[in-house]
């Protein structure tokens, strides 16, 4: 004799309709998830590589004037380094307002000191402020990481944002779940009824629909997740092969936790696909003898 | 004493006290039913349609609980027991529904079957039984078809299979021979009376077919809308 049929029929139509709904949901959960960890790992990345940089600006003194400025900062407690910019490094600089043609003759050249402090420095920018006035010279100094507060600050918010699309659709997983279940239920009642009559437990009928749905939900997760790595390939692909400011795009490249996005997924809607289909079938059989 | 009735003592089988049923907010489909079946006994039930056969027949397997009133089966109170009791006392309960109720995607071996993997029986622990069962009801040849390539006697006798398999206490069956010319019925009735008299398995029939009725002589409980009429045995109203 040959292996038992299962109890419920193959899957229908109707299930071929929730596996495609449940893996559009976890390719979109994927991708979003995906997404923002990679543009707050770069901003994170940039957020921590500028925390140590500072730009002085100094007026009212030629070149030679801003060298002596440069040597009273590198003389400050835990600095690095406090160079003057080149005419060439300033023009790289403005590369983006001027073009590549250098800066047009005629317009006054700001004198800039590039400061690099230790990562536990004490020197702030008001400190070197104050210390080149009290030399006598002209002198604003300004931190980079007071551009990276705001960075930071939108960091928090496009990650609270990714946690909530993920919830949300991971509840809208649940909940397209319960609904097929239940019209599941309600077009096998016949096969249900005889079971039950039978004398199958609550929990041998809900078994029947948590395997069912198990299966499904861990098939359209893995569907949704590999067209998520799909995609996160192709956006990498992109952003790579184009020449243009690519620093702007999220860093998206599959590291480590990517990759146990991408297998806990599947798992994690199986999973959620059995609970839902069995919480279901549990609370629809409660309603009768 | 009536020939399928054998003096049996102990709590009956069947027992209905002040049951009343009704669904939604329609009228009593059962009002004040009161009735009890010996182990062991054989009963006709027969009215006309519309009188409250089928529902008094899922009052006693389990499918409906009674608005008013209370049933015992085999000495238990079903308004008392939890849900596993329940389910416990249905293996008992062997029905022979009036449409069947096959499950058109298993075979009839598989149809058979179905009560014992209920219970998580493996398929080499109820093999041998199910195809002598499916000998036993003529189709033994039949074990692998699907219920749609089955005549109508063939699934009426497949159900009525699936309601022996597990060798039940009570066997309720509700106009199984609704769908079968009146020689097959015959046979049917002759199934349900080797079953009685063999294993003295309690039977409840809901027929209408008098002939069938008068040839097997066994008593009778007459339903009109929704009330017992005539008990011969028992003398319940």
């Amino acid at each position: 004799m040959s292996k038992s049929t299962p109890l419920l029929p193959e899957s229908d139509a109707r299930e071929a309709a929730l596996f495609f709904v449940v893996a559009a949901l976890c390719f979109l959960a994927v991708l979003a998830t995906l997404t923002a960890r990679g543009t707050y790992t770069a901003a994170r990345a940039w957020s921590a590589q500028v925390e140590g940089e500072m730009t002085v600006r100094v007026t009212g003194t030629d070149r030679r004037g801003a060298e002596e400025a440069a040597a009273v900062v590198r003389g400050l407690d835990g600095v690095r380094s406090a160079d003057v910019l080149t005419k060439e490094e300033l023009e790289r600089l403005l590369e983006p307002s001027f073009g590549p043609g250098g800066i047009p003759a005629g317009i006054p050249m700001p004198l800039i000191i590039a400061v690099e402090t230790q990562p536990d420095s004490v020197t702030t920018a008001l400190s070197v402020t104050n210390a080149l006035t009290a030399r006598g010279f002209n002198a604003v100094a300004e931190a980079h990481s007071d551009y990276a507060a705001e960075a930071r600050r939108a960091l928090g918010t496009l990650r609270i944002a990714a946690i909530g699309i993920v919830v949300l659709l991971t509840a809208t997983a649940i909940a397209v779940i319960a609904f097929a279940t239940h019209a599941a239920l309600l077009a096998r009642k016949d096969i249900v009824d005889v079971l039950h009559l039978a004398g199958a437990e609550d929990s041998f009928v809900a078994q029947l629909f948590e395997r069912r749905f198990w299966t499904l939900g861990l098939k359209a997760g893995a569907a949704g997740s590999v067209a998520a790595l799909a995609a996160t390939a192709l956006i990498v692909f992109s952003a790579q092969s184009s020449s243009a400011q690519n620093q702007l795009l999220p860093q998206l490249s599959l590291d480590f936790w990517d990759l146990v996005i991408l297998a806990v997924t599947p798992i994690a809607a199986g999973l959620a696909a059995r609970l839902a289909a069995g919480g279901t079938v549990n609370h629809a059989l409660k309603a009768v003898l | 004493m009536n020939r399928f009735n054998p003096d049996m003592t102990g709590e009956p089988a069947v027992e209905l006290n002040s049951v009343s049923l009704r669904y939604d907010t329609a009228d009593d489909v059962l009002s004040d039913v009161n009735m009890r079946l010996k182990p062991g006994s054989f009963t006709f039930l027969t009215g006309a349609s519309g009188a409250g056969k089928s529902s008094l027949l899922k009052l006693i397997y389990l499918a409906h609980a009674p608005t008013r009133g209370e049933v015992r089966l085999f000495g238990m109170a079903t308004g008392f027991l939890k849900r596993r009791q329940l389910s416990a006392l249905r293996r008992r309960i062997g029905v022979v529904f009036q449409d069947f109720r096959l499950l058109e995607h298993l075979t009839a071996f598989e149809n058979v079957a179905l009560p014992l993997r209920v219970i998580g029986q493996k398929p080499e622990q109820y093999r041998e039984e199910v195809v002598d069962l499916l000998r036993w009801v003529g189709l033994g040849e039949r074990m692998h078809a699907l219920p749609q390539s089955l005549s109508g006697g063939e699934q009426q006798r497949l159900s009525i299979a699936r309601a022996l398999i597990s060798k039940p206490n009570l066997l309720v069956a509700d106009e199984p021979t609704g769908n079968v010319d009146p020689e097959m019925g015959k046979r049917i009735f002759r199934l349900f009376v080797e079953l009685n008299r063999r294993l003295g398995t309690t039977i409840i029939i809901a027929t209408h077919d008098l002939a069938l009725i008068r040839e097997f002589d066994a008593p009778v409980l007459r339903l009109q809308n929704g009330l017992i009429v005539q008990d011969v045995e028992y003398q319940s109203v």
